[in-house]
């Protein structure tokens, strides 16, 4: 294969790189023509996006005030059995 | 008592809910945040004799605190998984182009309103989970440590490459398994 050109393997594993880290000039290059000619991989770099924003907003990070206080008393119990 | 422990008593009570909260951020996981805050307390119980109160006991607590933490990604991000070179097989033929069944179609949908459908949610919660512990980590770690992957291969002591390839085996695999229980019902 071309040196310019990439599989859909190494495509794909650079448009995860990208959402981490930077590319380099030949990186995005490479990237870039392999996309304009890979329908499929358009697809799925535009499919990997919409991902990453369901992941980034499904962290669930609500608690109630009972969870802190069973927190408490587990804690405490835990802490007289050391002694 | 004594005056250690009547102090950490003191402190169970008034830092419990600050150090939960802050572990429930940082891993997003109700029962393993407890276990972390409950483990942070055992390790301040042993080590209580040699805080000297240079620092405040709430930013003591919360340094152990953020140890466990990093402690805990550490190991996950090192487990071994053994799937991992399957996954390549099942997207890809020998060159590393799509195998034809695999190829990613556009997706026939309204994307835009999808991420508040509570059952699109639910899938791709399920998605999550079915990944390997290791992998579902390291998709969220960017979200949950509020690092640029540079950071969170410092921090957690693995290589850039390493980290990027299992995002990418992860991602594949999700994308995957989204557009299955999806996109295709």
């Amino acid at each position: 294969m071309h040196k310019l050109f990439l599989s859909c393997l190494k495509a794909t594993e650079l448009i995860e790189k990208r959402l981490n880290f930077k590319l380099s000039v030949k990186e995005k290059l490479q990237l870039k023509v392999h996309k304009m000619m890979c329908s499929a991989c358009s697809n799925y770099e535009k499919q990997s996006l919409f991902i990453e924003k369901g992941i980034s907003l499904s962290q669930k990070r609500e608690f109630t005030v009972d969870d802190i206080k069973q927190l408490k008393v587990i804690i405490t119990e835990k802490l007289s059995d050391t002694k | 008592m004594t005056a250690a422990a009547s102090n950490l008593s003191e402190w169970v009570e008034t830092f419990t809910g600050d150090l939960y909260s802050w572990a429930l951020h940082k891993v997003s996981d109700p029962e393993l945040a407890k276990d972390l805050v409950q483990d942070t307390f055992l390790a301040a119980a042993e080590k209580i004799q040699g805080f000297r109160g240079d620092s405040s006991p709430k930013t003591w607590l919360f340094s152990i605190l953020n140890h466990k933490i990093i402690d805990f990604y550490r190991k996950r991000v090192k487990q071994p998984v053994k799937i991992e070179n399957q996954v390549f097989s099942k997207f890809f033929d020998q060159e590393g182009s799509w195998k034809v069944a695999q190829r990613p179609m556009e997706w026939n949908d309204d994307e835009s309103n999808l991420l508040d459908d509570v059952d699109f949610k639910e899938v791709l919660n399920k998605c999550m989970d079915a990944l390997p512990e290791k992998w579902n980590t390291c998709v969220k770690l960017k979200y949950l440590m509020s690092k640029n992957g540079d950071e969170i291969c410092q921090e957690l002591d693995i290589t850039p490459t390493n980290f990027w390839q299992i995002v990418h085996r992860a991602k594949l695999q999700l994308r995957n398994c989204v557009e299955e229980n999806w996109f295709e019902n």
